[in-house]
């Protein structure tokens, strides 16, 4: 369609212009929010300084907050790949009546919304007085991530052709060895992708630790729930800036392992 | 037949069933000793199922499957010692060359030299000496194929299954590796099953043939008999070429029969294949290099050159009869005819035969 | 056949358990509370119903999701058509503008939009230079602040199956139709608005469903005047400590998501490209 007329082409590339900018713009304005030498935000800062990430670094609770995040997430994590792999590879071997509806029990808890989940989770972790354990926080981070190992191991397990387990085992190799040898190599990129998506899922959840986490457990984005509506001043932005530098790593990581799957399959 | 010095591979009323379709009608086969065997027929009939069998990947509905002296039905894959070439290849992408080849001896748990040792010598063997540092993914569709068959010898198998190895090549390059499988064949001398649809490849390969159809097999014999005496009108049609106008038999007497053919207009006498009898349903066998074209008026059968393809050496008429039968006729004469021109036609009695129709 | 069954179990199975034990029991659990008010098995549900409050939020629920839809629809043709169009690095920069967003936290992404539509924020001064108000807007606390907060974090919804579905139109449609004498204008409205369609019904359905089930961004940028279903929920327990009113306003909830679900993978066929296998 490169014969639309010369205004209308002008005219969705300044829109597209301005849909991009306002989609990204608004996440960076964080950014120089968190450079105010003030002690309440103003953007752009009439003075700059670094003054508020020290604040951030030297607070025992936002210290703790980050902590608990990387903590728990490194756990769901931990807890959410080895299972969706299995599952995954389960799903690629099952039966299409049994794949479907293990899949659609896996995918459930992206569909049904979050609140529902929180809400539902921390009646029964109150029921059996669990809530605001780390155990608790691990499991049902652990489920909101399962889905995407599921997903991206799922992908590139297609990559795995179906004639190499059959002439690996024609080869004198056993179920394990093969595993190790043939389908292990193939998937990893899919696992990794998988395990940095379970990873992010868990730092940013919000909704569901609100509810569950208590004082000790308390996480980045639960701390920065509570804060955000009593103070103005920019140690926030910065705990903001801290979530947005982890992810940025993150997308960066799971673009470069996207391409690996993506070289494979 | 290639001398054999016993029996490699045995199988006893071997079945393989889905449900209440049967891939595979229970089948007898026995293949000797350094043979080598080509399972021929179309897809769907049944080789593809009987070569899944024997490698274990399928497990059987019935019957037994012996290697040498041991009954192998129930052993798993990979305990049978078989070498396997896969249509696809099935190269292990993440590997080296010599990865791949060194995979089934690191299964079977060889020292680390002897692998080596051996990888080297594989790789020899199909002339690919010094390829073994490269990646499967940077070798040509042809080199690729050496790799799956140097793979599948490297482990010395019982038996070296191969399904349609050529499939992935194109036309010339096939002519080529079909000669190379043979000299290799002849070098290693490793009992050999070879599945294909492709006929050709089947009689330049094989010591004896396995024409499969319909989930058994039709018929087992070398190239040369399958082609001289086709047990029933789908051999005759799937090796070469041939006519197979219908036939109503009248009487069989000592091996010859007689005949009407509708379709020519006239009753022949010819050899029949057992199953030919009266009121069975038969059909005459006329190979277009049989069917001569007459210089004499008067003698044969009368029919209308419908076209003339020229193809060098030979000349190739399609013909109609008054019967209204459409025959291929081929060969040295008639250069100088033209579509259109009426000619009579004739053959030679021994040069036909009669078989069992078995139907479309 | 049967060891692979098993084997196939045994695989599926620590996932299957934790599923079942963390998310499926609980919400069976918690949701079976609904039927469990002292007033009677369906007295929830009655006053749902009944409430005007209640039933304004559900209103306002479906009245946000909608407009977000619209207008997330709207903003995203543009920059899906171009995305569909561009090659090389502006395509990469495009997609990465569209996709990186997503990774953001979406607290974050709420909290970034408070700074910028608080009152003496970067927007305020910005409409009082230029003069179109002299006072300062009231933009967040209400439904404008609802409403830019979640069309930001939606559009990506929008934009990726829209793109999808322009990326598939053969170019030479085009071609063809134009070769037809048809003209601009027609081959817009017969042929391509037609076969990008279905993209934008599938976007649509996503955003629809994401925003009746938004919490964060509607609690923050709406305050007490902006109220939606999940707010509501949350409400019944941390002020109310009301479980069967919260588990009744759940199942209304899910089941407006459910219908939604069905009619979206009945009618589009979403479930092929969502679990292609």
């Amino acid at each position: 369609m490169n014969r639309l007329p010369l205004p209308w082409r002008i005219a969705a590339n300044m829109a597209t212009a301005a849909v991009l900018a306002f989609l990204v713009a608004p996440i960076l304005a964080v950014i120089p929010a968190s450079f105010n030498k003030a002690s309440f935000i103003y953007l752009p800062p009439k003075e700059w300084s670094a003054l508020w990430y020290g604040r951030f670094f030297d607070d025992a609770e936002w210290l703790r907050a980050l902590m608990n995040s990387l903590k728990l997430a490194t756990l769901a994590t931990l807890v959410a790949v080895p299972l969706g792999t299995l599952a995954a590879i389960g799903l690629s071997r099952a039966g299409r009546g049994l794949a479907l509806a293990s899949s659609a029990l896996f995918l459930a808890p992206m569909v049904v919304p979050i609140v529902v989940v929180s809400v539902a989770i921390y009646r029964s972790a109150l029921d059996v007085s669990m809530n605001g354990t780390l155990l608790a926080l691990t499991l049902s981070h652990a489920v909101l991530a399962l889905p995407f190992v599921v997903i991206n191991v799922g992908i590139s397990l297609r990559a795995v052709n179906p004639a190499w387990p059959l002439a690996a085992a024609g080869l004198g190799a056993g179920p394990w060895r093969i595993f190790r040898t043939i389908t292990l190599p193939v998937i990893l990129p899919g696992i990794a992708g998988g395990a940095v998506f379970s990873f992010m899922t868990s730092f940013d959840e919000a909704v569901l630790t609100i509810f569950l986490a208590d004082h000790s457990t308390k996480t980045l984005p639960v701390k920065l729930w509570e804060t955000v509506r009593l103070e103005f001043t920019p140690v926030l932005a910065v705990a903001a800036v801290v979530m947005i530098g982890l992810s940025v790593a993150l997308f960066v990581l799971a673009q470069a392992l996207a391409r690996r799957n993506g070289e494979k399959a | 037949m290639i001398e054999t010095t016993g029996l490699a591979l045995g199988l006893r009323g071997l079945t393989k069933r889905y449900g209440a379709v049967t891939a595979l009608e229970p089948t007898d086969l026995d293949i000797g000793a350094g043979e080598f065997l080509t399972l021929l027929g179309p897809s769907g009939s049944g080789k593809t199922t009987l070569l899944n069998l024997i490698a274990g990947y399928t497990d059987p509905s019935g019957g037994t499957i012996r290697i040498g002296d041991r009954d192998v039905t129930r052993t798993p894959a990979r305990h049978r010692n078989i070498g396997m070439v896969f249509q696809s290849y099935a190269l292990f992408p993440h590997m080296t060359v010599a990865q791949n080849l060194a995979y089934g001896l690191e299964a079977r748990r060889v020292p680390k030299p002897e692998i080596a040792r051996r990888v080297e010598a594989a790789l020899a063997l199909v002339q690919l000496e010094g390829y073994g540092t490269r990646g499967v993914q940077q070798m040509s569709g042809g080199q690729q194929q050496r790799v799956a068959v140097a793979r599948a010898l490297v482990i010395e198998p019982d038996v070296l299954l191969m399904d349609e190895p050529l499939g992935a090549l194109d036309r010339q390059l096939r002519r080529q590796v079909q000669v190379e499988l043979r000299r290799l064949h002849l070098k290693h001398g490793r009992t050999t099953i070879y599945v294909t649809h492709d006929q050709e490849e089947a009689l330049v390969l094989s010591d004896r043939i396995a024409v499969m159809g319909k989930g058994r097999i039709q018929q087992l014999g070398t190239a040369a008999e399958l082609y001289a005496r086709p047990a029933n009108s789908f051999i005759a049609g799937f090796i070469g070429e041939s006519n197979l106008p219908e036939a109503k038999v009248t009487e069989v007497t000592g091996g010859m029969a007689s005949a009407e053919v509708p379709a020519l207009g006239l009753t022949v006498r010819a050899p029949v294949m057992p199953g030919v009898a009266p009121g069975a349903p038969a059909r005459l066998m006329l190979r277009p290099e049989h069917l001569r074209i007459l210089p004499d008026a008067g003698e044969g059968i009368e029919a209308r050159i419908a076209e003339v393809i020229y193809l060098g050496e030979l000349t190739q008429f399609g013909l109609e009869t008054a019967g209204g039968a459409f025959l291929v006729a081929r060969g040295m004469e008639g250069r100088g005819l033209r579509q259109g021109d009426i000619v009579r036609l004739g053959w030679s009695p021994e040069e036909v035969l009669l078989v069992p129709d078995t139907g479309p | 056949m049967n060891g692979r069954r098993i084997e196939v179990l045994a695989l599926l199975a620590p996932a299957l358990i934790l599923t079942l034990v963390v998310f499926v029991l609980p919400l069976v659990r918690f949701l079976s509370l609904a039927f469990t008010a002292p007033e009677g098995t369906f007295a929830t549900f009655v006053a749902l119903a009944e409430s005007p409050v209640y039933r304004r939020v559900m209103l306002n629920s479906f009245v946000v999701a909608a407009v977000v839809t619209a207008i997330t629809a709207a903003l995203a043709w543009p920059l899906a058509y171009l995305l569909a169009r561009v090659r090389g690095l502006w395509f990469t920069l495009m997609i990465y503008g569209v996709l990186f967003p997503l990774w953001i936290s979406i607290l974050v992404r709420t909290y970034s939009w408070m700074l910028l539509l608080e009152r003496h924020g970067p927007v305020n001064r910005a409409i009082q230079a230029m003069g179109i108000s002299d006072t300062p807007l009231p933009l967040l606390f209400n439904h404008t602040g609802v409403l830019v907060g979640m069309v930001h974090v939606l559009l990506p919804y929008m934009v990726l199956p829209l793109y999808g579905a322009m990326r598939a139109i053969d170019p030479r449609l085009m071609q063809a139709s134009d070769g037809l004498g048809a003209g601009l204008w027609q081959s817009f409205r017969r042929i391509w608005l037609p076969l990008t369609l279905p993209g934008l019904a599938g976007g649509a359905t996503f955003v629809f469903l994401l925003s009746l089930g938004f919490y964060i961004t509607p609690a923050l940028l709406g305050g007490r005047t902006s109220i939606m279903l999940p707010t509501l929920i949350v409400a019944f327990i941390t002020e109310h400590f009301n479980w069967p009113m919260a588990a009744a306003a759940s199942i209304a909830l899910l089941a407006a998501v459910a219908v939604l679900m069905l009619a979206a993978t009945r009618f589009l066929k979403l479930d092929r490209g969502m679990f292609a296998r």
